[in-house]
């Protein structure tokens, strides 16, 4: 069987097709017709640019060019462009510094790199803007998040799920991720702006469709009335983090609190999705160029790793009732809490060790300052132990299947669902 | 990194030599570093380096020689950016102990 060519695939990622797109025709005419896939560099040309400095005089924007020379030759009506042009990636010392710092292959090429850091809010083309390769990233980046959780703790209830799918792979966590790459963020967008720079723009929302999910028919009522949705139709509408579609705060509402000593919570929140975005585009330019198992190695060394105490994700409301249901349902006896050790029942910090048994079987066991929170921690313990079941760390995941000369799948431990539905 | 020098002045001499003899192939061994060469007329050298987490240090190289140079770009490189510290326990780590915490209410007790 040949092997397929992904390299093939992705060539209408770099080249730009004049026409094609209905909106700002008259910004794609400047563009060229299509950008060369590995064009050669001449580092150090002495060559004189074709473009003389007389040739610009439509986009002078009253700089006085002999009292303050350009500190890079740029190519003719760049500063009317919404983006770098592709070509001026090749030049740019940020970018292939970046390229390095990530280890990226060299199928990679810094044309793609440099489009995974524009923003849909600077260039609203998305043959220009990296909303297609970040939307490919964000499949890629939630699948895999998605199956290595389900596999490695079959029994998190969906809320749990979605809140550590959040935690991995929510914008906050990749906005410090692609901070971590060391991504710098240009003041304003431009084409005179250096490619290796991240660009967005503060003023408005970029229009890309960047996740799954359904707009609800009463989802205007959800904020009015506070509506009560839940989990069961959060699977089914919302986008992957459980998170209504719609129930996005408008810039009126955003911008008009108090201001934050980086900015207001608009620019804040503009700048981190951008950050976000730049993050799954980056990734989805790495599943076009060098493929699946690149890509899952990426996000393994890069989203995965991160540290998060799952533990800490979990709230209860009552504890006791849904460990006595627990016990009912699994045929366990039912739960008794047990007085282990006390001491200072009568001064001001006593202390109580209580443990929740189930016949012999200590299921929990917690410290508190009165007999009833030391009951309420311990049914936590419990339940906590219960849900975080692991079948160990390094479980098989479903990808793991697609690469050459994989063992046969061993089913995986599947849960019959959680104790209280919500 | 961001390497000043000056064309005229003395202090810049082993500056200039640096540049012009061990930058280059010391910028081709670390393409993950962004080097930047400016003139600073009339100034001693500097060389400064910009950390991802948003510190910056900077070194004043005046009247050195080249080979010291390198050695203090080498010394910014492996830096993380972070202030200096003594670290006194030789392993630090986010997990919890594989032990536990002791507790006082667990095990038999010490009679006094």
């Amino acid at each position: 069987m040949k092997r397929l060519r992904l390299d093939r695939w992705t060539g209408q990622l770099l080249v730009a097709r004049p026409g094609a797109s209905p909106v700002s025709t008259s910004l794609a005419a400047f563009r060229p017709a299509s950008a060369p896939r590995c064009a050669a560099v001449r580092h150090q040309s002495t060559a004189a640019t074709p473009f003389t400095e007389d040739s610009i005089p439509d986009d002078h924007d009253g700089t006085d060019h002999t009292r303050f020379p350009p500190l890079e030759k740029l190519p003719p009506r760049s500063t009317s462009l919404p983006s770098p042009l592709p070509e001026r990636a090749l030049q740019s010392p940020k970018l292939a510094a970046l390229h390095a710092r990530l280890s990226l292959s060299q199928k990679l090429p810094l044309q793609t790199l440099a489009r995974a850091l524009v923003d849909a809010s600077a260039d609203k083309n998305p043959q220009f803007n990296n909303s297609n390769l970040a939307f490919v990233g964000m499949t890629l980046i939630n699948y895999h998040v998605a199956e290595w959780l389900m596999c490695r703790f079959p029994r998190l209830p969906m809320e749990v799920l979605y809140s550590a799918m959040k935690a991995y792979a929510g914008p906050t966590a990749l906005h410090q991720v692609a901070r971590s790459w060391g991504i710098e963020y240009a003041a304003a967008p431009g084409g005179e702006v250096d490619p290796g720079l991240l660009q967005f723009s503060l003023k408005e929302r970029g229009d890309a469709m960047t996740t799954f999910g359904y707009k609800r028919a009463e989802a205007e009522y959800l904020d009015k009335y506070k509506f009560r949705h839940g989990i069961s139709s959060r699977v089914v509408l919302d986008d992957d983090f459980g998170e209504t579609v719609h129930n996005r705060l408008s810039n009126e509402a955003l911008a008009a609190r108090p201001d934050t000593e980086y900015g207001n919570e608009l620019t804040r929140s503009l700048a981190e999705m951008a950050f976000a975005t730049c993050a799954r585009a980056i990734v989805g330019a790495i599943y076009a160029h060098c493929g699946r198992e690149t890509v899952k190695d990426f996000v393994n060394a890069h989203v995965l790793s991160r540290t998060l105490d799952i533990s800490k994700l979990f709230s209860f409301r009552k504890p006791t009732t849904e460990l006595s249901l627990l016990c009912a349902r699994e045929d366990f006896e039912p739960p008794v809490a047990r007085l282990l050790s006390e001491t200072g029942r009568l001064s001001r910090t006593p202390v109580f060790v209580v443990g929740i048994y189930s016949g012999n079987d200590k299921l929990g066991e917690a410290a508190g300052s009165t007999l009833e929170q030391a009951r309420y921690k311990a049914a936590t313990n419990a339940l906590k132990s219960w849900y975080l079941y692991s079948p160990g760390e390094h479980v098989r995941v479903p990808s793991d299947m697609l690469s050459e000369g994989a063992k046969p799948w061993e089913p995986v431990y599947m849960d019959i669902g959680e104790i209280i539905a919500r | 990194m961001d390497l000043h020098y000056c064309d005229w002045a003395g202090s810049s001499k082993g500056m200039n030599g640096f540049i012009k003899s061990l930058l280059p192939k010391f910028a081709a061994a670390h393409p993950q570093i962004e080097f930047t060469v400016s003139p600073r007329p009339s100034k001693h050298p500097v060389i400064i380096g910009h950390y991802i987490n948003g510190r910056q240090k900077a070194i004043c190289v005046r009247n050195m020689e080249p080979y010291e140079i390198l050695k203090k770009v080498e010394l910014l490189r492996d830096a993380s950016g972070e202030h200096l510290k003594r670290t006194t326990k030789p392993v630090r780590s986010i997990n919890e102990s594989v032990r536990g915490i002791w507790s006082p209410y667990h095990g038999n007790g010490m009679v006094v």
